[in-house]
């Protein structure tokens, strides 16, 4: 089993509970089956949503550090609250990065910082199918908006992303961008 | 049918959870930087494709637009019964200001199923999104030509800034559903906007008071229709001003650059209040 820091421990600016957060993070990763450590930091001073995930090495150790904007883990209904479902679904998208991070086929990906908007679209949509597979309920039609905003609005670029969503051990360099 | 409809009451079902401007102020994070100083980010926040987060920020600016549309179509349609047809003065208004009130509510409630639709479009589901009601709030006066100021002149002035955003991130995006609606619907507020600015001149051409008194209200809704500095012209807002379809719509430059202050200083009110409720909170 992972063992899980959140920070912080008791959050100011938003209702947030990180013993939630560590507990939807646990369950996730034992269904992806990762069992490295893991840190979670949370900058509760923005709304913004973005987030990334980093692992120290490529061992199977690794710890895995994983850091979003409050907006990630928020309900979007009632500001500053948490939301489960969106919880999941970012913490998810975090996780299956991470473990991608672990592969070598992926040893060449940048660090998420260095991402254009563009890989960061395709690897988010290549874990929105997954995270579709494994019960949870991404909005597709949102990630197809993201994808065309990304690489045009155009039929060739809906097949890619149908392609996309529905793949499994894929490689940094099966995704577009 | 029952005159003078309070924001509480407003009929929506169960998908829709509704707040107010003093809740959305209540919250202590801030979306630009708010050192003392410092610009945000070093970089401009305007709502444009290469934004890391555009989809994201375009849907809930277009879910905002979309509950904007009905609470403008309850604005529109109460004005054109709450009060009696008259030659416009005491709590009447001409037959005439009437009809205006009944083509803007039909335009109001088309928006309404092209910004639904295009929600849809964009994955968003409705109610996805808290509705903020300071809008409707600005169309509850009990002076028709208040009305005109806040409704007409603030609220649809903002909505000619919000579309005008989204039409140039539809075109940049190459989005082409967005930037051919966000122009239809364009061109009905610039209309809305005129129809306001010329009534408001109107009813209010013997009474040099009530025309100030308008034009006060309206400055105090433009302000809070800044949304703390998120329209502006500064970079660091994600709305700009729209001067050339404000002008088209019968706003003068002096007046475009009072509102342009006012976005601004509500930009810094609202960084020096972040700021300090950060400090307070010890991050």
């Amino acid at each position: 089993m992972s063992t899980i820091a959140v920070t912080p421990e008791r959050f100011t600016l938003v209702a947030y509970d990180a013993d939630r957060i560590a507990e939807i993070t646990r369950g996730l990763a034992e269904r992806l089956q990762l069992t490295n450590p893991i840190v979670i930091e949370v900058d509760e001073r923005t709304p913004l949503g973005k987030m990334s995930a980093s692992v120290d090495s490529a061992s199977s150790d690794a710890t895995i550090r994983l850091q979003l904007e409050s907006g990630a883990l928020e309900d979007t209904k009632n500001l500053t609250n948490f939301s489960d479902t969106r919880a999941h679904l970012s913490l998810g998208r975090l996780l299956l990065r991470a473990s991608d991070r672990l592969r070598d086929d992926f040893a060449d990906a940048p660090p998420d910082r260095d991402l254009t908007n563009a890989q960061n679209t395709a690897w988010k949509v290549y874990c929105g199918g997954r995270l579709e597979r494994l019960g949870l309920a991404p909005i597709q039609q949102q990630y197809r908006y993201d994808f065309r905003n990304r690489f045009g609005f155009r039929d060739d670029v809906d097949t890619l992303f149908d392609r996309l969503w529905a793949s499994e051990n894929l490689g940094w360099h099966d995704l577009p961008g | 049918m029952r005159q003078f409809f309070p924001v509480d009451d407003l009929a929506r079902d169960e998908r829709f959870v509704q707040t107010n401007m003093a809740k959305r102020m209540a919250d202590s994070r801030s979306a630009v930087g708010v050192k003392k100083s410092a610009k945000s980010r070093g970089a401009s926040n305007r709502l444009t494709p290469d934004r890391h987060d555009a989809s994201e920020a375009a849907r809930s600016l277009m879910h905002g637009i979309m509950v904007g549309e009905i609470q403008a179509l309850e604005g529109a349609g109460r004005t054109a019964h709450d009060f009696a047809a008259g030659d416009g003065s005491g709590d009447t208004i001409p037959f005439e200001l009437k009809l205006d009130m009944a083509r803007q509510a039909w335009d109001e409630a088309r928006h309404v199923e092209i910004s639904a639709k295009l929600s849809d479009w964009m994955g968003t589901e409705l109610g996805q999104f808290s509705e903020n009601t300071v809008l409707f709030e600005a169309a509850c006066s009990n002076d028709p030509v208040l009305r005109l100021a806040g409704v007409n002149r603030a609220l649809e002035g903002l909505a000619i800034d919000v579309f005008t955003q989204m039409k140039e991130f539809g075109q940049l995006a190459g989005d082409p559903f967005l930037e051919f609606c966000e122009d239809w619907m364009l061109a009905d507020e610039v209309t809305h906007v005129k129809m306001g600015s010329d009534w408001l001149r109107k009813v209010t051409e013997n009474d040099p008071d009530r025309r100030a008194k308008a034009l006060e209200f309206q400055q105090v809704v433009d302000k809070l229709f800044s949304f703390g500095g998120a329209r502006g012209d500064s970079d660091e807002s994600p709305i700009g001003l729209a001067r050339r379809f404000r002008e088209l719509a019968g706003f003068t430059d002096d007046e475009v650059d009072t509102i342009a202050e006012m976005d601004h200083d509500a930009l810094e009110e609202r960084k020096a209040a972040v700021r300090l409720a950060q400090e307070a909170a010890g991050v």
